[in-house]
């Protein structure tokens, strides 16, 4: 009799487990919510407006979301206004016109696609702005806090430029262009520093235009009215080159620190190993992408979403890399993140 | 000799001697005198070289605009040929080739797309100011689907690189030198040589000079390859300086400076007239009025704007001094 129970019990046990191991394998082939994912991302179509695509933050993030939209089937197209703000309206509404699932946007400056980007979100197309936003708040915004660049930037230098031991206390700005989101926003944080710091001494607040010629030009032009410069913050590790070759030209790399932001390219770590800049606040377009590609496949996945009915925002990390840190993930190169 | 070749209708105009050329260097005497007053170190030696040093680039590429202008032509390539050469070169250095002789490759490309320019120019005869336009355009967009990126950095080992951005010569620094050199080679070969005076010719009379037997269309296309060149170099020291090109310099509004400052400085866009001097009083200027406004930190825009204003006060005043007759003003401008 116990044998038989004995029996019957494993019996029962081995069943059980058997049951339950073919609801498990069920589940293996079919993980929650996958099939619906993939399915909602197949075949939709996303359109991206750069600013231009020769930039090295640009070829980052489209490598990185070429590869998702090659894993997940959506396509993307970038319409390249290569820097022309005309060609940028042209490409924006050609996009509009051709109603994709989804915009992506790296805007020139506050205003210019303002106005088409309420058309888009009006026309139902859903937004994404990339590192550069416009006055109009669309969907989703990934990139940088440019307020908290402009106070990392001002702030590094208050640490070299203030106290007994700084040169001088004089410091200077070399702006992009003085209607982009990131030079509006990284003003207001280089006023909280300011203010802070009552004793630095803005003596030069200047547009360099993003142009590594004209940030030298304006650098020599400064060194020469004011040779006891403590400090330098620009706004692209590629402009910036142009203020360390003229400060170096002076013999002056050991007195005056620059200090700039860039994508993380290994270019900007070279710059930093030839003394052209002391600091980058590097803010890893290759991360920046993967954020923004989050939030790509979000913004497809909710199709009855309406555009511009939430709106949200991302900051990307923001790495401090001097001569100690430029090696490795610091100093990514294209070939790398394809 | 002031303004040899310009034939008849300006002998009226001789008398006067207040020419444009003689409008800015006043207003530059002006501007310095302003400055030297109201900022400290502004007559600085380091400041007056810091001031050449900042329009060597533009000087440079004005020489070349001047001489195509001079010959009644306009070259609208000269920044898509600078940015596209040394980039050219740069892109094939990376394959690993000798840089020094990837220069050398870099100034053929320039050489060949100023020896197209000149075909379309002197033989197709497309009028210049379109055929340079289009072809800046394409030039500008090959070189973007070639080089992924906009900015191209040169190897950081090259001697005579780093001697051309940092080294001088008696103290003035080479960017300068070289400027020097180009505007004095481009001078006597203006003003001394057989080739110089056909120029010349060809800018204030294409029709008769070519009546007359000269070979207007070599000229013209010659031109049009040594103002790439010029290009080019202008490009080489802008590598020297800053260690890299950024093509977008394309999209800048550089070629209309360069432009300007040839117009400003005197040089008529109908051919014919003027010739370097012309070119260094207006990039003088231009420099004086940057370097000024840098120092006391105006805004860009208000930069641009009293910029702007001088640079048409000075076109006004040569209008009411030398105003135009019929037979100038029949001559055009383009």
């Amino acid at each position: 009799m116990k044998i038989l129970k004995n029996c019957l019990l494993a019996g029962l046990t081995a069943l059980t487990l058997l049951g339950a191991a073919q609801v498990a394998g069920a589940q293996e082939t079919d993980q929650v919510g996958r099939s619906t994912y993939l399915e909602s991302l197949k075949g939709k179509k996303v359109i991206f407006v750069p600013i231009s695509q020769g930039m090295d933050l640009n070829q980052a993030w489209v490598v990185v979301w070429q590869r998702h939209a090659a894993r997940y089937g959506f396509t993307l197209e970038v319409r390249d206004p290569s820097g022309d703000t005309n060609a940028g309206i042209r490409a924006m509404q050609g996009a509009i016109a051709e109603k994709p699932d989804l915009i992506i946007v790296q805007n020139p400056d506050v205003q210019t696609y303002a106005r088409l980007l309420k058309q888009a979100q009006a026309a139902g197309i859903k937004v994404l702005q990339v590192n550069m936003q416009s006055a109009t708040q669309t969907d989703s915004y990934v990139g940088n806090d440019w307020i908290e660049m402009g106070r990392l930037e001002m702030g590094e230098l208050a640490k070299h430029c203030t106290g007994p031991n700084a040169v001088s206390h004089k410091v200077v700005w070399l702006a992009g262009v003085q209607t982009g989101a990131a030079n509006i926003y990284m003003r207001t944080g280089i006023d909280e520093v300011l203010k802070a710091n009552p004793e630095l001494q803005l003596v030069s607040d200047q547009p360099a235009d993003y142009m590594s010629e004209k940030a030298r030009q304006i650098t020599e032009t400064v060194l020469q009215q004011h040779p006891d410069l403590c400090g330098i913050m620009g706004i692209w590790d590629n402009a910036e080159v142009g203020a360390g070759a003229a400060v170096v030209a002076a013999g002056k790399q050991d007195q005056v620190t620059i200090v700039t932001n860039g994508a993380g390219s290994a270019t900007g770590c070279e710059s930093i190993k030839n003394g052209l800049l002391d600091v980058i606040f590097n803010f890893n377009a290759p991360i920046q992408a993967e954020i923004a590609a989050q939030q790509i496949s979000e913004l497809l996945q909710q199709p009855g979403r309406k555009a511009g009915s939430e709106k949200t925002i991302f900051f990307g990390p923001i790495t401090r890399v001097d001569k100690t840190n430029a090696t490795g993930r610091n100093c990514w190169k294209l070939d790398e993140l394809k | 000799m002031e303004l040899a070749g310009s034939g008849g209708s300006d002998g009226g105009r001789m008398g006067i001697k207040v020419s444009q050329e003689i409008v800015v260097v006043a207003i530059s005497v002006i501007l310095v005198l302003v400055f030297s007053a109201t900022l400290n170190n502004f007559l600085s030696q380091g400041n007056i070289i810091a001031i050449l040093k900042n329009v060597s680039i533009l000087g440079t590429l004005a020489v070349g605009m001047g001489f195509i202008v001079v010959g009644r032509g306009i070259d609208l390539t000269m920044v898509a040929v600078m940015v596209v050469g040394v980039a050219f070169s740069i892109w094939i250095s990376t394959w690993g080739i000798d840089f020094t002789l990837a220069i050398i490759c870099g100034a053929l490309l320039a050489a060949a797309i100023g020896l197209f320019t000149g075909i379309m120019v002197a033989i197709a005869e497309i009028p210049p100011i379109f055929a340079t336009l289009a072809i800046a355009s394409s030039v500008y967009g090959s070189g973007r689907i070639v080089f992924a990126s906009d900015v191209l950095y040169a190897p950081s080992n090259i001697g005579w690189l780093k001697f051309v951005g940092s080294g001088t010569i008696l103290g003035i620094p080479m960017s300068v030198v070289i400027f020097g050199a180009v505007a004095a080679l481009m001078g006597f070969f203006l003003r001394k040589t057989r080739f110089g005076r056909l120029v010349y010719a060809t800018g204030d009379n294409p029709n008769a000079a070519r009546t007359t037997g000269l070979p207007t269309r070599p000229i013209i296309v010659t031109q049009y390859v040594i103002s790439a060149l010029i290009a080019f170099t202008a490009g080489i020291i802008m590598l020297g300086l800053v260690t890299g090109i950024d093509t977008r310099l394309y999209n800048s509004s550089l070629i209309y400076d360069v432009l300007l400052v040839v117009v400003l400085g005197g040089i008529g866009l109908s051919g014919g007239q003027g010739g370097v001097r012309n070119v260094i009083a207006g990039t003088i200027l231009v420099g004086i009025l940057t370097n000024g406004m840098t120092i006391l930190n105006f805004s860009y825009t208000s930069q641009n704007l009293i910029k702007s204003v001088i640079l048409l006060g000075a076109l006004a005043i040569d209008a009411i001094i030398n105003p135009r007759d019929e037979q100038t003003s029949q001559s055009g401008d383009i």
